[in-house]
């Protein structure tokens, strides 16, 4: 497989094995820059 | 070195060594492998999907047994149980992350694969009902107006990880639409050996991610709980000046 054919969308095996590790990226990466935003607005109460 | 500092530079480090070993985990499972003769490139969603589905039944029994350290420590040391709490909602959270992309990336493939987007078979429906369950814990605790709430989902963790076996289970025991089980599943269950290198890279990689963003929340629940502790000490200590 190469990076031409998994972005290729013009068949169906493709378009969900694409939409699958976006969904991966998406739900991790999304979870990870709200745990960073929460850090980033928080400040240390030790300091 | 302080020892916020040693534990600052080993978040970095294990966050820059994950985020190679998920590259190299990504490379293996996308391009190195060969395709499945059965499923076409429908089939690397595995290398994705069951390493999640894995930790997803791993980072529940994190949270039942700081759950069940919470409960000891909450009237013996609060303090001790304040970081079990913190620790038992981070791993639920985690939890629900993993549970999440185990069932989207299980419907995906289970489109592209059986042709349908779900079905009521055994092991869906018991990972449906442990994400439903941790769900709900979070919901308890950010919704609970209740000075007892982190008892609550303390005792709530407790029945929720009773549905882990279940799903772990669910495939042995029924045997319905979900493929049978890849490891432990009897003589006829393994993977080819030209898979292996892509699920190994993988389950080491999300295992590590998983680890990173535990200790990371961790981190910071545990800095908004010390921020509270800090803010109900000044508000005592202010009543106190104007008692006087």
């Amino acid at each position: 497989m190469t990076w031409h054919s998994f972005f290729n969308l013009s068949t169906l095996e493709h378009r969900h094995l694409l939409a699958a590790y976006a969904t991966v990226l998406i739900v991790q990466g999304g979870y990870f820059l709200w745990v960073l935003r929460g850090w980033l607005r928080s400040k240390n109460p030790r300091d | 070195m302080s020892r916020p500092s040693i534990l600052r530079t080993i978040g970095w480090l294990w966050f820059l060594a994950s985020l190679v070993v998920l590259a190299i985990g990504f490379r293996e499972a996308i391009f190195l492998v060969p395709t499945d003769a059965a499923q076409g490139d429908a089939g690397r969603i595995f290398y994705y999907h069951v390493p999640s589905s894995m930790l997803s039944l791993i980072f529940p029994y994190i949270n039942f047994l700081a759950s069940l350290a919470y409960l000891y420590w909450r009237r013996r040391d609060p303090l001790k149980a304040l970081t079990s709490d913190a620790l038992a909602l981070t791993a639920a959270e985690v939890t629900v992350v993993y549970a999440t992309i185990c069932l989207v990336t299980g419907s995906i493939w289970g489109r592209a694969t059986w042709g349908i987007w779900w079905t009521w078979d055994p092991r869906l429906t018991s990972m449906l009902l442990l994400w439903l369950l941790y769900v709900s814990y979070l919901m308890l605790r950010r919704f609970s107006s209740a000075g007892q709430s982190q008892t609550l989902a303390a005792v709530l963790s407790v029945f929720a990880a009773v549905d882990v076996p279940i799903v772990y289970m669910s495939i042995r025991w029924w045997r319905t639409q979900h493929p049978a089980p890849v490891f432990g599943g009897g003589p006829d269950s393994g993977l080819d050996p030209s898979m292996m290198p892509a699920f190994v890279w993988n389950i080491i990689a999300w295992g590590m991610w998983g680890i990173f963003i535990l200790g990371f929340r961790f981190a910071l629940e545990r800095r908004r709980q010390l921020a509270e502790q800090d803010a109900a000490l000044s508000a005592i200590e202010a009543s106190l000046e104007t008692a006087q």
